[in-house]
């Protein structure tokens, strides 16, 4: 590999909001190449808090190549104001262009976007409502269906329940989505979860999510290199190519670093998001001449 | 027939190694792979759900429907037939 440049150090600052302060940490481009910027949409819960290290990581790769990073924690999350059961769908997205706006001043170049996770659906539907334009979206390990990974949260509080031969159900899933479209908070996991921004991400399905104006790119963890894309990737990947997403898929096979139970690194994933990136100003360019 | 995902998926979740490749349809899970507890189940049906698209409803579970590998799987490709 060839030596990067020495990086810059990481900024760390307190973005103001309407709603309280949002802590961000900005990655400056390799001095005298700024070629654009990416804003890093992260995770929901532990996942967040696992993926850090790979996180930082990808930014100064990134950083290195002549982009500019700006990772910010949204309302409720991370060092930022508020609490978690604060937190909505609406005001992520909010964030996320307040995040926007700071790097189209700092650096005047396109921005891209940069979703791990949950923060891969809300990169989408935060792109498909942007006042700004987005120039790129790379997606790592999206979740697609916000109906089954809200189960799959509620779950966590049902565990013990669920094998017990079919007698005692009582607390189960659908009657916690019931509380939750009654206006209850619940505690999952040890994270309050407000009853809009449940209600928000059930609904969420990538499918529909349609970004068409810009190339996504879609980085998918595989565990073993002869594993495919999983058929429910598949499918959404036909549904999106139907409609007419520049689409670029990458299987990467390694450890899913967002979930293991130690910290895990993704090098395989590194280096492919890296080589990408290398492309990411062109590939729009292109596209924006054919449109 | 999904054999080969779900196992695949079981030895990825449950962190199986080679034990993995011992496992045939008729199998037992529950009860025989120590690393299969209840959170061990939460995990690998999220696992399932994400890899086939699937969503599973807490009543559709029970020891039985993780009694072997063939279970399971046969579970799998109920769901993905409705």
């Amino acid at each position: 590999m060839n030596p990067l440049p020495g990086p810059l150090p990481a900024e760390p600052f307190f973005l103001k909001t309407g709603l309280g302060e949002r802590f961000c940490l900005f990655y400056p481009p390799a001095a005298g190449k700024c070629r654009g910027s990416l804003l890093y949409v992260h995770p929901f819960g532990d996942e967040m808090n696992k993926a850090r290290r790979m996180v930082a990581h990808q930014a100064r790769q990134f950083a290195a190549l002549g982009f500019g990073v700006l990772q910010m924690d949204l309302l409720g999350c991370g060092d930022s104001s508020g609490e978690f059961g604060d937190a909505s769908w609406e005001q992520w997205k909010e964030d996320l262009a307040l995040g926007n706006k700071w790097l189209q001043e700092r650096l005047g170049k396109p921005v891209n976007l940069w979703g791990l996770r949950l923060g891969a659906l809300l990169a989408l539907d935060y792109a498909r409502s942007s006042t700004y334009k987005i120039d790129g979206i790379i997606l790592w390990q999206p979740v697609l269906n916000g109906t089954s990974y809200l189960t799959q949260l509620l779950r966590l509080r049902v565990a013990n329940d669920m094998l017990g031969d079919g007698k005692e159900k009582n607390g189960g899933t659908q009657a916690m989505r019931e509380a939750l479209k009654a206006g209850d908070t619940l505690e999952i996991a040890g994270y309050d979860i407000a009853p809009a921004l449940a209600l928000a991400i059930d609904s969420l399905d990538a499918t529909s999510l349609l970004m068409t104006t810009c190339p996504i790119h879609w980085f998918e963890v595989v565990s073993a290199a002869d594993r495919p894309m999983t058929p429910a990737g598949l499918r959404v990947v036909s549904a999106w190519e139907k409609q007419g997403v520049d689409l670029h898929t990458h299987i990467v096979p390694c450890l899913p670093f967002w979930a293991t139970q130690e910290i895990s690194e993704c090098p395989e994933l590194l280096s492919a998001t890296s080589s990408i990136a290398a492309d990411l100003s062109s590939i729009s360019r292109m596209a924006s001449h054919e449109l | 027939m999904y054999l080969e995902e779900v196992k695949n998926i079981l030895g990825d979740v449950l962190s199986l190694g080679d034990a993995k490749n011992s496992l045939k349809e008729n199998s037992a899970l529950l009860g025989s792979i120590p690393e299969l507890d209840s959170m061990a189940v939460v995990n690998v049906i999220a696992a399932l759900e994400e890899h086939f698209g699937i969503v599973v409803e807490d009543d559709e579970i029970s020891a039985s429907t993780f009694e072997t590998l063939g279970s399971l799987a046969a579970f799998v490709a109920g769901k993905l037939a409705e």
